[in-house]
């Protein structure tokens, strides 16, 4: 707005550079034509060719760019205190899932009551099974101690808790898990509880599972969602890994998590 | 019934395996490998065997999958 209140003044002073042509006419319609342009500079004008005084044209433009500097700073500050409060909003309600969501109450495999709390300040990951299982889990669980192990051989980095969660609490009791578990890593922890706490850490993970039809010997299989999820040392959840991804893909993507992250529980 | 050990796992893979091998050379040809079927019937819970035969199907019908064997037909005229 300004500017266009300048520029007129500037284009004046420019407008004795128009052609030639213009003064050829006959005396009277040169002065006619000079007179134009002097009037319309006005009287106080006229002599600003001569003697400029007041601010130069370089000098309008500088305080031009430093009112639009001020301007854009200001805009930049109004900007990026929106952004921190919408960061802090995003961190409060981070801290409130930790806290409350996915959370669980089982029993380890030595017969001792867990929650998601006994692990914060941990990377946990976790995969959901049934000790029965024929091929699926004991291959998945052993990419996911291929992982830990991978992780462990790395300096700096901290432990990963291995978790493995089943989905048959019917079989699957304390001594099961011990027994299935003791063949994988010394580590990995293995869940159980009652149909009740299954379930409700299966919905925590949006973990699909059930029971096929039993056979003579009552023995019967479970269908499964197959994923190995990775929690931050706050307890959320952070990342997924399906059957396609390599023990080696997982390490990597662990150990990118583990780099850029930064608690919300202080 | 308590679940296979580690040890029995990898004895029933071994087994299920062995008798894959044989399927593969003898074209699907069942009745040339009795002796590796009942070994891997005897070494495998039974549900665990259902479960491995209908992999076998599943794998061999992607293979011809794959290999460009179904098609979509043509016409609709049939239908």
């Amino acid at each position: 707005m300004l500017l266009l209140v300048w520029t007129p003044k500037a284009w004046h002073r420019l407008s004795p550079l128009k052609p030639p042509a213009l003064l050829w006419t006959p005396g009277g319609e040169a002065l006619h034509v000079r007179y134009r342009l002097m009037s319309r500079q006005g009287p106080g004008e006229a002599s600003r060719q001569s003697q400029p005084q007041g601010p130069g044209f370089r000098t309008r433009l500088l305080i031009t760019a430093l009112f639009g500097a001020g301007l854009g700073g200001a805009w930049l500050a109004a900007r990026a205190e929106k952004e921190q409060r919408r960061q802090q909003q995003r961190t409060e309600a981070l801290r409130q899932a930790a806290v409350g969501q996915g959370d669980f109450n089982l029993l380890d495999h030595r017969g001792q009551a867990r929650c998601k709390a006994d692990f914060r300040g941990q990377w946990v990951l976790m995969y959901f099974g049934f000790t029965h299982c024929p091929d699926i889990c004991p291959d998945e669980l052993e990419k996911l101690v291929q992982v830990v192990q991978k992780l462990e051989a790395e300096p700096g980095l901290p432990p990963v808790q291995p978790i493995f969660i089943t989905v048959d609490p019917e079989r699957d009791t304390i001594a099961a898990m011990a027994r299935y578990v003791q063949d994988f890593h010394p580590r990995l922890l293995g869940l159980t509880g009652s149909a009740e706490q299954v379930a409700q850490v299966s919905r925590s993970y949006r973990v699909y599972y059930s029971a096929g039809p039993k056979d003579e010997d009552q023995d019967y299989i479970v269908d499964h969602s197959i994923a190995i999820y990775l929690l931050s040392p706050d307890g959320l959840f952070t990342d997924y890994y399906g059957r396609a991804k390599s023990a080696q893909q997982i390490a990597d993507s662990v150990r990118r998590h583990m780099a850029a992250f930064r608690s919300v529980l202080g | 019934m308590a679940a296979p050990s580690m040890k029995e796992r990898q004895a029933c893979w071994g087994a299920r395996d062995e008798y894959w091998k044989c399927l593969d050379e003898n074209t699907e040809d069942a009745s040339q490998c009795k002796k590796l079927r009942s070994s891997f019937e005897s070494s495998c819970p039974q549900q665990w065997i259902k479960y491995f035969d209908k992999r076998r199907d599943y794998l061999k019908f992607k293979e011809k999958f794959e290999a460009g064997q179904f098609q979509p037909s043509k016409t609709t005229a049939k239908s």
